[in-house]
């Protein structure tokens, strides 16, 4: 590759990647010369700003054409944006958080904390945007392994250990059989290009040997059913979400699944799609399994979740089964299924990382991460316990929620293609889950706790309120995140090379 | 006037927000925020209302959700029925907000009180301005919350939490039919919004036996709502809740919701004489059914609560007699006499701590401004002529007879003679005659300016309310005609229906005088103590239902607690060592046996591919 040929690439489609790259080493290097006292403070509000900046990159992309650069190995579409906006927004209320917990805790982590954080971040974005099994591999890579060190990242606790140190092993596994799987595709095809497999499946070679695709196929789902924390692999997720810091957990339960759904979704809808549209026969044929996949998650988070007294483990068990939920559009496979997972990844985000400010600020004064620490918190800080109770209801999928018009969407989508079946696992598993969320809702309410005020911070207080006001804006007029998806990101793209 | 219309239900909204979050800090200042919150919507809703006289309906959607091709939307809808039900809940819930300052005065939760009165306000404004159903179905949802809260607002006490627990569940089962009817009709029309199944139904595009169906389905909701036979037995439990409560969900707002209802589908009604003569059988039923029972209560808010039973029954018959403006006419001027009659019992209460009426009496002479207020609602309740009562009762009969329900008419006119009895006994006991109290030295004091101010109000309300549509000026019924989708025919007057009605209200009053207050006649429960004890118990109807839901129930459970313990165990408890052995599993994984977990990936996957292999036919 020639100089000349390097600089014709239109580097600016990676603006958000770049800025976020630049601020991460940047930040790396200000830590490795800070005195070793200092607070660690600054570098957080300077990561902020680079969220920020890195969203403003963002925002004014959208509409652009689609671009592909390297080689048609990194590619810039409205696919890949719409991701992108939410690890942003995600990475920037999370790294808010981070700040907070700074403040509450004495570990020695000096800085790296939030480097990684943004580390992770791009990786996700790499995810979003690649074109490629070797750059999404690395992509997938980069976030792993900063999350799994962010996991361990209080490094004197031995939960976090052991959190970091499950988080790696299990991530391993899962890598070695993504690659397995990646491996048999490119196998077949003989060639990584997502957009060339999609070709590459078309020929009668590969008819001829469906079953060796089908598996490859089966393994990749395997594989990243590791990230979105979805069965058969999700037994990690509530050790590491246990163990690792609240805002770790947070950034695991959100950026890094929405991440896995990207991946999911671009390597599933691409390589099938783009070239045989929407009647393949081998997508027909992998439903059943996605289905599967989808039942067991949504039945496994939400029945395990009912025996949980650790709240951050509870919300682990939820997460997963939200996982099952979110793959349910993917198994009625439309136009919609973008807009119905984007709309409840985008609640999915405000939900989460609301409870999870909640449950950081509540556990972290209680020193307790059971369920009783909760108890009577309306006496004591009834503003927390209404926003508390704003996430758990939206969590729970009951009206004037972003979570409720979000569940609506995907229960409707799998009703509208006749998957009569996997609605009513929805359904019935939404029943049991209203059981534990309603838990939380009792201790806060009608418990006897200690009566002792307690304050949020500013920064706590500004991610509960935007995660609140989110939730509850895009429950009551869900247009706004839809309009904005429907004229900002044209879904189509993704299957024009 | 686009933007008000938001602000009303908007409004008592804050209110709840602002309790809620800010309630403890501001103690008993919180019944000023709700009060004045309310207010504004009364105001604005009197705005609306004026509007409304000769203005035309305003309805304004925007698209909510769109999934496939079915667009929902969310928005308003401001008719001349609306406007009325917007000034009607705002302007009782405001009293009952200002009553409750006084009456709720030293209570621990306090703000949280009127928090719930304001997410309870919120949802019945929503409700009556909902432009489609499933709209309406949310805030019916929410109203059901609501009063969920506020019956069981004394939750440490386990009647308050039964009779809480009661009323929400009744109602449910009447909203299951309510959502069937819903989903129904939108399966045959393809739309919630009422305008477009109004259309339908008068276009024909729906058969008669699906209107008459869903119809009737939707009047199961009413039925739940509104206390109608048979599910009425959770509306007198409610009584549990504070009596401003009481007043608030029996007067204006959640029992009226089922009564609005109906109004508010009339078209859908009207369109199918099966469901019409439904609506009138049960209305009529249940007004004499529960005006016989009110007849022996001796808990001061037990009568009141059948009285409303009987009363909403009535509003019932009206519009199941096409008698549309009558049915509402009733349910405007009930709202106020039966809002002053709670209130002035929540003050009798105040003042004797009891509820008990054969421990009252003497109070007349004590409390200077409760008695005449209370006698003046039960006047008008009782159909005394010249006050609001009167005439629309006299306007449910008219229409009932004009329509040629004889059987039922005669059945209204002896519930009236009832209604007067029994709310004349309650007068005579409580008011006249001696103290029978058990306490001696209990000290009654007249209640305070706060509490008494909304009776006056009310009072006066319960008087002049009735001129809005007389005989001789038919000014609701023209300002109600407005609606495109309804017709409106005047039925001719005959000059004996009003005799008749007087007839029989004095008669009830003059037969309560001779045996409550001269005792010259018998007591029911002396001259004919078998049915006096029928009457006591509520025709066993929750008796009835105990013995055969409720048994009912339990003993088909115990048929299947003995195929549960011998088939099924087994099966279960094979699952359930499974399940422990899983977790025997997971608590040795907690050990950092973290190869369990890739064991499980591993073997999950080794079964998904497994499926494949089979399915494919691979392994053959």
């Amino acid at each position: 590759m020639t100089l000349e040929k390097l600089l014709s690439y239109e580097w600016g489609i990676m603006a958000p990647e770049f800025t976020i790259l630049i601020v991460a080493t940047l930040l790396s290097l200000i830590d490795l010369f800070m005195p070793a006292k200092a607070s660690r403070r600054p570098l957080a509000l300077f990561g902020l700003l680079g969220v920020v900046i890195a969203i403003v990159f963002a925002v004014f992309q959208i509409g652009e054409p689609t671009t592909s650069i390297l080689f048609d190995t990194y590619r810039f579409d409205s696919f890949a944006l719409a991701f992108k906006l939410l690890f942003l927004v995600a990475t920037g209320l999370i790294l808010v958080l981070a700040m907070d917990y700074e403040g509450q805790h004495n570990w020695q982590y000096r800085g790296e904390f939030f480097y990684l954080l943004l580390t992770a971040l791009l990786g996700a974005m790499m995810m979003a945007s690649s074109a490629d099994l070797i750059t999404l591999f690395v992509g997938l890579e980069l976030l792993s392994i900063s999350s799994y060190i962010l996991a361990g990242v209080r490094k004197t606790n031995l939960q976090s250990n052991e959190a970091a140190f499950k988080y790696v092993v299990n991530g391993g596994i899962a890598t070695a059989i993504t690659l397995f799987g990646m491996s048999y595709v490119y196998g077949l095809t003989g060639t990584t290009n997502l957009y060339g497999i999609a070709e590459g499946l078309t020929s009668p070679i590969v008819e001829q040997n469906k079953f060796l695709l089908l598996m490859a196929f089966v393994m990749l789902l395997v594989g990243l059913s590791f990230k979105i924390a979805a069965a058969p692999f999700h037994m990690w997720a509530p050790d590491v979400y246990q163990g690792s810091p609240t805002p770790v957990t947070t950034f695991l339960s959100v950026v890094s699944k929405t991440a896995g759904f990207a991946l999911i979704l671009k390597i599933f809808l691409i390589s099938f799609l783009s070239v045989q549209g929407w009647h393949n026969t081998v997508v027909l044929d992998l439903q059943p399994y996605i289905a599967f996949v989808a039942g067991v998650t949504m039945i496994v988070g939400n029945v395990i979740a009912l025996r949980q007294r650790n709240i951050k483990r509870m919300l682990a068990y939820s997460s997963i089964a939200h996982a099952g939920y979110v793959l349910v559009p993917f198994v009625s496979l439309s136009l919609l299924v973008f807009k119905a997972t984007w709309f409840y990844l985008l609640a999915y985000l405000l939900m989460n990382i609301g409870a999870f400010a909640v449950i950081q600020f509540v556990t972290e004064r209680e020193k307790s991460e059971d369920m009783t620490a909760f108890s009577g918190l309306y006496a004591r800080s009834p503003f927390v316990a209404v926003m508390m109770s704003v996430f758990i209801i939206s969590l729970a999928g009951l009206p004037f929620t972003a979570g409720f018009i979000g569940k609506f969407g995907i229960f409707m989508s799998a009703l509208g293609t006749g998957h009569y079946v996997l609605a009513s696992v929805m359904v019935a598993t939404t029943v049991v889950s209203y059981v534990y969320y309603f838990n939380v809702l009792v201790h806060m309410y009608f418990r006897k706790g200690i009566l002792e005020r307690i304050r949020p911070s500013i920064g706590m207080l500004v991610v509960m309120i935007v995660c609140a006001v989110g939730t509850i804006a895009f429950g009551v007029y869900p247009a706004a995140a839809l309009e904005f998806f429907h004229n900002g990101f044209d879904m189509s793209q993704l299957f024009v090379k | 006037m686009n933007p008000i219309i938001w602000i009303i239900p908007a409004l008592p909204l804050l209110s709840f927000v602002l309790l809620l979050l800010f309630g403890r800090r501001l103690k008993e200042a919180s019944a000023l925020v709700g009060s004045l919150l309310t207010f504004g919507s009364l105001i604005l809703s009197l705005v609306i209302f004026a509007g409304q006289w000769g203005g035309e309906s305003v309805k304004a959607t925007m698209e909510w959700l769109a999934i496939g091709d079915t667009v929902l939307t969310v928005g308003y809808l401001v008719n001349p029925l609306n406007a009325l039900m917007l000034v009607i809940v705002s302007l009782v819930s405001f009293l009952v907000q200002v009553y409750s300052r006084g009456y709720m005065h030293k209570d621990e939760r306090f703000p949280i009180f009127f928090a719930y009165l304001g997410l309870f306000t919120f949802a019945m404004l929503g409700l009556v301005i909902s432009p489609n159903l499933l709209q309406l179905y949310i805030f019916w949802e929410l109203v059901g919350v609501g009063s969920f809260l506020l019956i069981g607002y004394y939750f440490y006490k386990r009647d308050a939490r039964e009779a809480a627990k009661k009323a929400f569940i009744m109602t449910r089962i009447g909203d299951v039919g309510l959502f069937i009817g819903m989903i129904l009709l939108f399966w045959q029309v393809g739309s919630f919004e009422l305008d477009i199944i109004f259309d339908a139904v008068s276009g024909g595009d729906i058969s008669e036996g699906w209107i008459t169906l869903t119809a009737i389905l939707i009047f199961v909701g009413a039925i739940g709502k509104s206390g109608q036979f048979p599910l009425h037995t959770w509306l007198p439990d409610a009584m549990e809740g504070p009596t401003p409560v009481s007043a608030l969900i029996h007067a204006a707002t959640m029992v009226a919701a089922g009564v609005y209802l109906v109004a508010a589908m009339f078209p859908l009604f009207e369109a199918s004489e099966t469901a019409m003569t439904t609506v009138a059988v049960v209305g009529g039923f249940t007004a004499i059914f529960a005006a016989t029972i009110g007849l022996a209560q001796a808990d001061i808010k037990r009568v009141l609560a059948y009285s409303t039973v009987s009363q909403l029954g009535y509003m019932m018959l009206a519009l199941g007699s096409s008698g549309y403006v009558a049915g509402i006419f009733h349910l405007t001027t009930h709202a106020f006499f039966k809002a002053l009659l709670f209130l002035a019992a929540g003050s009798v209460i105040h003042a004797v701590h009891t509820q008990n009426i054969h421990e009252m009496g003497g109070l007349w002479k004590k409390m200077k401004w409760t008695a005449p207020l209370f006698l003046i609602g039960a006047m008008a309740i009782s159909g005394v002529p010249l006050l609001s009562g009167f005439f629309s009762k006299d306007e449910i009969l008219a229409s009932t007879y004009a329509d040629g329900r004889y059987g039922l008419f005669w059945i209204a006119v002896v519930a009236a003679f009832l209604t007067a009895f029994y709310m004349f006994r309650l007068f005579f006991l409580v008011f006249t005659g001696e103290s029978r109290s058990s306490d001696k030295k209990l000290k009654v004091h007249e209640s305070p300016g706060v509490m008494v101010f909304p009776m006056v109000v009310l009072g006066i309300l319960a008087i002049v309310a009735g001129y809005i549509n007389t005989p001789m000026s038919t000014l609701l019924g023209d300002y109600l005609a407005q609606n495109q989708y309804l017709d409106i025919h005047h039925h001719e007057t005959h000059w004996w229906i009003p005799v008749v009605a007087t007839g029989v209200s004095f008669l009830g009053i003059f037969m309560a005088w001779l045996v409550y207050a001269k005792k010259k006649v018998a007591r029911l429960s002396e001259s004919a103590p078998d049915f006096h004890y029928i009457l006591l118990n509520k025709y066993f109807i929750d008796e009835t239902y105990d013995y055969s839901f409720v048994k009912g129930t339990r003993g088909f459970s115990y048929l299947w607690y003995y195929v549960d313990r011998f088939v099924v165990e087994g099966i279960v408890q094979l699952v359930a060592s499974v399940v422990s052995w899983f977790s025997k599993i997971g608590s040795k994984v907690h050990n950092g046996q973290v190869q369990i977990y890739g064991s499980v990936a591993f073997a999950g996957m080794a079964i998904l591919l497994l499926i494949v292999a089979w399915l494919g036919g691979y392994l053959t």
